[in-house]
């Protein structure tokens, strides 16, 4: 009797599970499809209004730049043009196009489309995250076309990081010109835009984009590029990203063979390591280096927060107190954070800059190791002593102050209870509020109502890319942003020895200044470092030519399936 | 009949107003706006910064932000999203099918099985199957959804490559497909998700039956049924189960409402195509004008669906109708 309506219930779960979609098996080898994935939607499918990852991952196979970055050497290669000259005054370059290049829709790219390129990226009115790259003192480079195939940039002064710079997405004159007359740019090809729409010069173009699901390109066969052999490149077919919210579904779908590119985080690691070892996942798993970007504690040094009223907050003493600083770079736990955050696979951060950036990177800082006694030793030297089991500063203030950082991140939580709990033992009170990543942000760069924060930037190859960081009116200079004049003299030769470095044309003499940067940092300590992940990349094993880098992926043009 | 609907959609109005207003206050006092994503990327200089900020109107005072969007709205223009710079209509035109068809098609599975089930444990009440299938309902009552997701997504993988889909709302050769493996496809990849939130809701469903089906069970009138010499089957479905579904006209008009954010985690999880995700980063991004879309729409869902469950309740229960409603 009741039974019934269960019956039917049952019945029809049955006839669901038997659907099955009758078709060929979804080979990505067979068929030379790439499969990767990314956690979140592209923002936009336009190049230059790009201002998320996820969309400049997926336009950087469809839009090619003038010259690239190799991710071996870290040296500018040639891209859309086949060399390039500085002239003996250094103060213009001259790039030399490549001929037959071609957009998807079968116009020729010609140096009016990299004048046009220019023109928008120029233009107050299109917001875009690439024109203060481009600007040389405040001001544009002027940039002229004597014929088709050559494009000559006049720089107001010798500037060194315009090849780092000047990595810019072309984009189509015939197609975007009309648009941006219209004073339409800032709202095209964005990404209800159909994908064929989309016209790039790059070695894959968009076929089809299903918000939340998927991104699917297909093999360019005009691209310009070809092998020792002669063939065109690129060897894929296609690519499909697929976009997975969820870090550890996206794992579990890397295992199951649906992914074929996974970057596992550290306790994946040791998991991959294993499941190859015994044979469960057929894969390889490579340390590509240290990552570019590392977390770092920064102490506010803002008057404009601490002294109200002509009363200055003791904490800003504090903040500024070298010895201070000083004890608690030595009170912070590298080998434990290593050890219990990152299972071992991470490396202590000694400079701002990570040692995977060759040219760059000071290898001859000396880390502050970790010794509390030491620390106590140069607090009680400096006149902070113990009262009542709390630590007070000279003047009888007990030390206490905010710790915050952004939530969502386990590793971020971890590293905070560490210092807060390495601090406690030196008799110092840190209470930690982690907050929302916009909420914090207001309060850095706004409000400045801070004390004391942990977070990490992402670095690159090109230090003058960190302007907003190194230079006392930048707005990211965290410690105490936007300042009219250097409020120190140790900013004061930061900043000196950043236009030093970006007027230095000489790659090789331009190194010393930013090692001097990185040197002041570490001396002055603005900013305490914690640690630098190691990163690796698991990949399928039937995927060839895969050599990916921590600055990307070398020759990816070249990666294809070994069908046996 | 006409003078309760019209009562009905004028009140409407106010409460739509209300509860968006009270939205955007509350999105705007959140300290930062969309913006304050972007500040901390070292390539976005602070005048990039003001030049979007102008470009989105966030630089004007609050009440005016508020009004031209509602005056928007009135023209059926529910503004731009801050973060993907197209229509919100667009964004959530393009989940919206298929966040209908999950919740649609989980929905069915819940009642489909709560009811009888419910029925079955409250007739023979503290048997065996009511203690087995009680266990088993606080079981699914508390299991959290995206974990029950987890699991059949490695329960998916156990089971090999050609069975279930671990996620996804269909396959990525889905435009290739002709249109009876299209269906095959879609229902291939509802089949986990719909058991996964169907699962959570089945189990207070079923329960609320079973203790409806109990209390009423005992009452005077159903005596009266059985004094009368009626069949206990003629008892229960005619007398019983008739009196006890009052409460699920009413749900089923709430969960109207719950079809925009139910899923947000399940969604993340089997990268469902959704709108419950889509919220759930809008407001974390404070992306205003999507949210305040996606208010908008859930507001008059969940309006709609009372006004839908209660003529519904007209229609079964005799001891309901429009003028004692309307004067409520």
């Amino acid at each position: 009797m009741a039974k019934r309506p269960v019956l039917i219930a049952v019945c029809a779960l049955a006839l669901t599970a038997g659907c099955q979609v009758r078709r060929a098996a979804n080979d990505h080898a067979r068929q030379q499809i790439l499969y990767t994935a990314i956690s979140s939607d592209p923002q936009t499918f336009n190049p230059i209004l790009v201002t998320d990852a996820y969309s400049g991952e997926i336009l950087g196979d469809v839009f090619e730049s003038l010259i690239r970055i190799n991710p071996v050497t870290t040296l500018p290669e040639p891209g859309l043009a086949e060399k390039w000259e500085i002239a003996p005054d250094q103060k213009s370059i001259i790039f030399h196009l490549r001929r037959g290049l071609r957009w998807f829709d079968g116009q020729p790219l010609t140096a009016r489309d990299v004048l046009f390129t220019l023109d928008v990226i120029y233009d107050p009115k299109v917001p875009n995250s690439i024109r203060p790259g481009l600007l040389i003192d405040g001001k544009p480079l002027k940039a002229e076309a004597p014929d088709d195939y050559t494009v000559v940039m006049r720089l107001p002064k010798p500037f060194a990081p315009l090849l780092y710079a000047i990595g810019i997405p072309v984009i189509p004159a015939h197609i975007l010109e009309p648009v941006w007359k219209a004073g339409q740019f800032n709202h095209s090809w964005g990404i209800n835009t159909p994908p064929s729409r989309i016209i790039g010069d790059g070695p894959f173009r968009l076929t089809r984009y299903v918000q939340n699901q998927f991104v699917r390109m297909e093999r360019n066969p005009d691209y310009w590029m070809s092998d020792e052999h002669g063939v065109r490149l690129p060897r894929l077919h296609g690519k499909v990203v697929q976009i997975i919210p969820d870090a550890n579904a996206t794992y579990l779908r890397y295992q199951y063979g649906q992914i074929d590119i996974y970057s596992p985080r550290a306790e994946e690691v040791l998991d991959i390591r294993q499941k190859i070892k015994t044979g469960r996942l057929r894969a390889k798993l490579q340390e590509i280096g240290i990552d570019t970007g590392e977390r770092f504690f920064c102490f506010n040094r803002n008057p404009r927060h601490y002294v109200k009223n002509g009363v200055t907050d003791p904490k800003l003493t504090w903040f500024t107190d070298l010895n201070f600083l000083r004890a608690i770079a030595h009170s912070i736990d590298k080998k434990g954070i290593i050890n219990l955050v990152y299972h071992g696979l991470a490396v202590p951060a000694v400079s701002d800059v990570s040692p995977a950036n060759k040219l760059f990177y000071n290898p001859n800082l000396k880390d502050y190791d970790y010794d509390p006694r030491l620390a106590a030793e140069i607090l009680e030297g400096a006149g902070y002593h113990m009262a009542d089991g709390r630590r007070v500063d000279p003047s009888g203030h007990p030390i206490e102050f905010n710790l915050t950082t952004a939530t969502g991140s386990p590793e971020a939580d971890q590293i905070c209870a560490i210092f807060k709990q390495d601090l406690g033992n030196l008799g110092i009170k840190v209470n930690y509020q982690p907050l929302e990543f916009t909420t914090l942000v207001e309060k850095v760069e706004s409000t400045f109502d801070w004390d004391c924060v942990m977070m990490g930037l992402t670095g690159t190859i090109e230090p003058n890319d960190g302007s907003n960081f190194y230079r006392s009116s930048g707005n990211l200079h965290l410690w105490n942003p936007n300042q009219k004049t250097p409020a120190t003299p140790w900013e004061a030769e930061i900043d000196r020895l950043m236009d030093q470095g970006a007027f230095e044309m000489d790659p090789s003499k331009r190194a010393p200044y930013y090692w001097k940067i990185q040197q002041i940092l570490h001396d002055q300590l603005a900013i305490i470092q914690t640690v630098r992940r190691k990163d690796y990349v698991s990949w399928t094993d039937s995927l060839e030519n895969y050599r990916p880098k921590v600055w990307g992926v070398y020759k990816p043009e070249w990666m294809q399936f070994k069908v046996d | 009949m006409t003078r309760f609907l019209v009562r009905r959609l004028l009140n409407m109005i106010p409460l739509i107003i209300g509860i968006t207003l009270i939205s955007f206050l509350a999105m705007s006092l959140v300290p930062g706006d969309y913006l304050s994503n972007l500040k901390m990327n070292p390539k976005i200089s602070p005048e990039v910064i003001h030049q979007l900020q102008a470009q989105f109107g966030l630089d004007q005072p609050l009440l005016v932000r508020y009004v031209k969007w509602l005056w928007g709205v009135l023209h059926l223009d529910f503004g731009y999203s801050l973060q993907y710079r197209v229509s919100v209509t667009s964004l959530i035109a393009a989940r919206a099918l298929n966040t209908v068809i999950l919740a649609a098609a989980s929905m069915a599975f819940a009642w489909m099985l709560a009811i009888p089930i419910g029925i079955i444990v409250a007739v023979r009440q503290n048997s065996i199957w009511d203690r087995v299938l009680s266990f088993l309902a606080f079981f699914g009552m508390s299991i959290p959804n995206f974990f029950l997701a987890f699991l059949m997504v490695y329960f998916a993988m156990w089971m090999g490559k050609d069975w279930l889909p671990p996620g996804g709302t269909f396959s990525v050769d889905y435009n290739s497909l002709d249109f009876a493996n299209r269906v095959a496809d879609r229902i291939n990849h509802l089949i986990l998700p719909v058991f996964v939130l169907g699962v959570a809701g089945m189990a207070g469903l079923m329960r609320l039956m079973r203790s409806q089906i109990l209390e009423i069970k005992n009452s005077d009138f159903v005596r009266t049924a059985r004094a009368k010499g009626l069949s206990e089957r003629v008892v229960i479905y005619k007398h019983v189960l008739r009196n006890a579904l009052n409460p699920f006209v009413t749900m089923a008009g709430y969960s109207l409402g719950d079809l925009l954010g139910g899923a947000a985690l399940v969604e993340a999880v089997m990268n469902l195509q959704g709108l419950g995700l889509l919220l759930l980063n809008a407001v974390r991004a404070l992306d205003i004008y999507l949210v305040m879309g996606s208010v908008l729409i859930g507001t008059v869902l969940l309006l709609v669906g009372n006004l839908l469950a209660d003529m519904a309740l007209v229609a079964v229960d005799p001891r309901v109708d429009f003028s004692s409603m309307a004067s409520q």
